[in-house]
Parts: structure tokens; C-alpha cells; sequence
């Protein structure tokens, strides 16, 4: 790999992401950090990450707003997003675009370095 | 202002369809038209028995020619209340009444005529002068009918006057009344006040009785009026009111959601802080320091769980399953359902089987809580089961689908049984696993969906464990 893959986070729970930032720096990662659905989407077109981590209940653009306008953009659409979502909020609710996979909350840091791996892997090797 | 209000309030019958007032008006216009044919029969039969078979000398060419001026009014009648049936609305009471009057004038010179030249006050029918009469007071308002009736009177009158006084010559009915009747002052003046007296008498009643006829026929419009508008502002409060409660469970949905997120995020985050010292990022830790952390992780998996359930409830209750409804594929389901408890089934070495119909039935149901259903199902089986196997199957019933998760475990203790569904209800013989809601909410999915669960131990097919089912119907009626 020339470069490092990079990952965005959003989530509004600021321990939270410094957990998940800390978890995915010590593999070789550049993590972005975003704390609201709008401050991620305006990372995502400036920063083009390989993979998004998106938590789904935010205040001021929610997960499923922020896939809403995210699946509008084609320069972003190709990009893997991971949802993170404690079980009761995501229940039932179809996300307006695809989402490649749900992880449920609390995910412990050996399961997110796995699974960012493998929808790292899967990405690269479909383009 | 009136016709204000008429461009404001859409007319409540739009195209041909009459009133009940219009359309008796109608109908009995069309009888009057018809018994006219009756009428021309009949006085062509009396004409020609009383000429040939009773021999009273008339003349019968004026009376077979009025006979024909009526029949060629009428067809022009007959026409018209034809398309009276199917005119425009609105004008048709003016259009009949004017109708009728004309056809009631014409009817009394007609008959007048031929009074004249069938004898006079001689001649006995002279009292059909009371037909129309009585034609006139059913179709047309009081007023006009006590004109018409007033004509009629003054017609015959006329007519008897001047025959009596000889201005017009008298035609005798030979052979049926002496030629001196005419004449006869007291006789005329007797049939006179008797044929007005009756004339005015039926004007005066049928006008009343079917004034009062009219009335209620208006009233009666007016009282369906009044119903049909109380009963929409009705069906409106309702309507508004079905918007407002659905306001209100949204917004309630709404705020648990918020609630769960608010609850569960420190306790996610506290997670992650010690599942981050637990993986070692932070350098390696002693293993009591270990155990303890995994305690710690233990218990705040069974708290974060324990909000899960709780909040689930009262969002099931709310409604909220209904919402999340649309065509499933349960075999797909089930699959989804299964795909974490593999590898706990296989960490305890049971087997884990599944049955599937290969019909794969399709339902209309909430894909995600009927996942929640089977997994809850199969771990439950799976950590009540020491050795041997836990066995899913799914029937494609022609009603309905039916889902049976069989193992050969501890079993149910048959006082259990009974209570099994009940919120925070854990059996006597499993210790203090879980929350106690898992079957309680399972119960409320599948009622939800219109379906059945139950469960059975030991399993009546293998004696062994237990075996819970439950049903969802293919066709969904309305659930609550």
C-alpha cells in the first residue's frame, strides 16, 4: 500500500470517537473525525475516505439524513460505509442507500480493526 | 348574498337527479298525461254506445274531432314529460307546473266544446269538470289551482248561460233528456252551485293535503341535509383527531428513541473505554485486572440489553411494528436470524439444524423484529441446552407460516409453563440469565403480526426438552 487507508468516523459521542480513533491509529490508518451527520458529509467530499464508520442517531444531520445526501453524490457512493447502531435504534428502519454492513454498538476494538479490514479488502478488490 | 353563498357551497346534487319534490312532481304530471289517452278512449266508446246502442240523437263528427285535438296535444305532452324525466335540474318544477297548466287549460276548453256539443247541462259528465280540478290542485301551487278552478266554473257557467239565453245554439241529446232542460232555470242554477261547490270543495282539500304533502317532502330534505352535514363535521373531528394521536405516537416513538440513545451512549462509550484496556491498547494488564475489566464488560452488556428491552416494549406497543411491515421472505428471516448462534452453538458442541420449506413462503411482517423473534428463540434453546441439538424448522401452511424451535434441554418446569410469556418472568430452574423480557417481547412481535406463540415441554415429539412455536398468518387482517 503506498499510502494509508483513510477512515472517516462520525459519531457524535466524543469519547467514543477518540476510543475508535485511538483503536484504528495504532494500524496504520489516518482517521478523520467527524461529530455530527453535516460535519461528515462535508469530510467525506473534501477528504474522500476509503471507508466511512457511521453512527446513526446524531443531533443536527442523522445517520439516515446523512446517507440520504450521501447516496446523492457519486463521487462518494462507491465508498464502504460500516453503520454503527445500538439495536433498538436502528430496528426496522431501511436505509435510503446501502450500507455494506450493520455493527452493533458497543464493538469491541479487536472486531472494528477486523471488520474496517475487511470492507477495506472487499473495496479494493472490486475496483 | 345569495348568490354568493350559491357559488360558495357546491350544489349537493350535481347532475340529473332530482329532488323528491321534483321527482313526484314529474311522475304525476306523466300520470296526468297518460290518463289523458284513457280519457280520449273513453269518451270515443261513450260517444259510439250512446249513438248506436242507446240511439240518442247527436251530431258525433265534432265530438270524434275534439277527440282528435286532444290525442295530437298530447303527443306533444307526452313528449315533454318525457324530457322533464331527464332535463336539466333546477328548472324542472317551473317547467311542469307551467306545463301542467297549460295542459289543464287546454283540457277545460276542450271539454267545454264538448259539452257544448253533447248537450249542454243535459249532458251528465258535465261533472268531469272536477277531473281537472283535481288535476290542477295535485300539480300545480293553491293558487293556481283556485284559478283554474275559478275558470273552470265560469266556463261551464258561460257556456250553460248562453245556450239558456239562446246567444249559442243548444244541441239536444234526442231520446235521452227532454229538450226543455236547458230552460229549466232551477235545474240549471241547482247543477251549477253543485258542480262549483264541488269544484271549490275539492280544490280546497287536495290543495291542503298536498300542500302539506310538499312540506314534508321538504322537510324531509332538509332533515337529510342535516344529517349528511352533522355527520361529515362528525367524520372530520374523528379524522383530525386519528391525525393528532398519530402526531403523538410519532413523537412519543420519537422520544424513546431518544431516551434509549441517551442511556445507552455513556454506557457504550464506558464499553469501549474498557474493551479498549481489555484488547491491550493501552499495554498489557494483569489478569485479575483482566478479570475484573470482563466483569465489568459483562454487566454493562446485560445493562445496554436491558434498556434494548424496556424500550422495545412500549414501541411495540405504540404501534410501531405495523409501520416497519412489507413482503418478507421467512426463510430468509430465519437464516438471518441464526447467523451469530453458530458459533455459540458450536463453542458448546450442539448441533444447530434448520429446516426450511422449499416453497420459501413469502409474508408481510417486520423482517427485523421476527429476526429478533427466532434469535431470541434459538439462543434461549441454545443456553438451555447442555448436549445434543437445537432444531429450527419453518411449514408453509396454506393460512398461515409456522415456525418450531425444538432442543433437548432442561426443559420448562410445567408451573413455569403458564407464565413462560410474562414480563421479567425467568424460570425456577435457569438462574438469573438474561432480562426476562425476551419472550415477553417475542409474544408482542407475534401478536403484533396477527400470529400465535406457545411453547411445550417436554417436546411432544422427541420427550426431551422443549419446543416453542409460533404462527403468523399469511393474510394480514388489520392488527391494532
Amino acid at each position: 500500500m503506498k499510502q494509508k487507508p483513510k477512515i472517516l468516523v462520525i459519531d457524535d459521542d466524543v469519547d467514543l470517537v477518540a476510543v475508535m480513533k485511538g483503536t484504528l491509529e495504532s494500524k496504520p490508518y489516518e482517521v478523520i473525525a467527524a461529530y455530527n451527520g453535516k460535519e461528515g458529509l462535508e469530510k467525506a467530499k473534501k477528504e474522500k475516505p476509503d471507508l466511512i464508520l457511521l453512527d446513526i442517531m446524531m443531533p443536527v444531520m442523522d445517520g439516515f439524513n446523512f446517507a440520504e445526501q450521501f447516496g446523492k453524490d457519486p463521487s462518494l457512493a462507491k465508498i464502504p460505509v460500516l453503520a454503527l447502531t445500538s439495536f433498538s435504534e436502528s430496528l426496522g428502519q431501511p436505509f435510503p442507500f446501502q450500507v455494506a454492513e450493520y455493527l452493533r454498538k458497543p464493538l469491541k476494538p479487536k472486531e472494528l480493526i477486523a471488520k474496517v479490514e475487511e470492507h477495506l479488502k472487499r473495496g479494493g478488490s472490486q475496483t | 348574498m345569495a348568490l354568493k353563498i350559491d357559488n360558495v357551497i357546491p350544489k349537493e346534487q350535481p347532475a340529473r337527479e332530482h329532488t323528491p319534490e321534483e321527482r313526484a312532481l314529474v311522475l304525476r304530471l306523466g300520470v296526468y298525461v297518460n290518463m289523458r289517452w284513457l280519457i280520449v278512449l273513453m269518451i270515443v266508446s261513450a260517444t259510439l254506445i250512446s249513438s248506436r246502442v242507446f240511439h240518442i240523437g247527436f251530431s258525433t263528427l265534432p265530438v270524434y274531432i275534439i277527440c282528435a285535438i286532444i290525442a295530437s296535444y298530447n303527443l306533444i305532452f307526452v313528449r315533454q314529460a318525457r324530457s322533464l324525466q331527464t332535463g336539466e335540474v333546477g328548472q324542472v318544477i317551473k317547467r311542469a307546473q307551467t306545463s301542467g297548466n297549460i295542459q289543464i287549460v287546454l283540457d277545460l276548453l276542450m271539454l267545454t266544446a264538448l259539452m257544448h256539443f253533447t248537450g249542454g247541462i243535459e249532458n251528465p259528465f258535465v261533472f268531469f269538470y272536477l277531473a281537472h280540478t283535481i288535476a290542477a290542485s295535485i300539480l300545480l301551487p293553491q293558487r293556481r289551482a283556485y284559478a283554474l278552478a275559478t275558470l273552470a266554473v265560469l266556463a261551464i257557467t258561460l257556456l250553460v248561460l248562453l245556450e239558456y239565453y239562446g246567444v249559442i245554439p243548444h244541441v239536444n241529446l234526442v231520446g235521452f233528456v227532454l229538450d226543455t232542460r236547458y230552460k229549466d232555470t232551477s235545474r240549471v242554477v241547482a247543477v251549477l252551485v253543485a258542480l262549483a261547490t264541488l269544484v271549490y270543495g275539492c280544490t280546497y282539500v287536495i290543495t291542503a293535503v298536498s300542500g302539506e304533502l310538499r312540506r314534508r317532502q321538504k322537510e324531509m330534505v332538509k332533515l337529510r341535509d342535516q344529517v349528511l352535514e352533522k355527520r361529515t363535521m362528525e367524520l372530520e373531528q374523528v379524522s383530525s383527531e386519528v391525525v393528532k394521536l398519530e402526531q403523538e405516537r410519532r413523537s412519543f416513538v420519537r422520544f424513546l428513541g431518544v431516551v434509549a440513545h441517551d442511556l445507552q451512549s455513556p454506557l457504550i462509550a464506558t464499553q469501549s473505554f474498557l474493551s479498549y484496556i481489555l484488547d491491550g491498547f493501552t499495554g498489557p494488564i494483569t489478569d485479575g485486572q483482566k478479570d475484573l475489566l470482563e466483569r465489568g464488560v459483562r454487566r454493562i452488556d446485560g445493562l445496554l440489553t436491558l434498556i434494548t428491552d424496556l424500550l422495545d416494549i412500549p414501541r411495540i406497543e405504540a404501534g410501531q411494528i405495523t409501520r416497519e411491515m412489507r413482503e418478507i421472505s421467512l426463510n430468509e428471516v430465519v437464516k438471518r436470524s441464526l447467523e451469530g448462534l453458530d458459533n455459540v452453538a458450536k463453542q458448546k458442541e450442539l448441533t444447530l439444524k434448520v429446516e426450511l420449506p422449499e416453497s420459501s413462503p413469502k409474508i408481510i411482517g417486520a423482517s427485523r423484529r421476527l429476526q429478533q423473534v427466532v434469535t431470541n428463540l434459538a439462543s434461549n434453546a441454545i443456553n438451555y441446552t447442555n448436549e445434543g441439538m437445537v432444531l429450527v424448522r419453518v411449514f408453509d401452511n396454506e393460512k398461515d407460516v409456522r415456525v418450531e424451535v425444538m432442543d433437548s434441554g432442561i426443559g420448562i418446569l410445567p408451573e413455569d409453563l403458564p407464565r413462560l410469556f410474562n414480563d421479567f418472568f425467568r424460570g425456577s430452574n435457569v438462574g438469573s440469565k438474561g432480562t426476562g423480557l425476551g419472550l415477553s417481547i417475542s409474544k408482542r412481535i407475534v401478536e403484533a403480526h396477527g400470529g400465535k406463540i406457545w411453547a411445550e415441554s417436554p417436546d411432544p415429539e422427541t420427550k426431551k426438552g422443549s419446543r416453542f412455536t409460533f404462527t403468523i398468518p399469511k393474510k394480514q387482517t388489520a392488527v391494532s
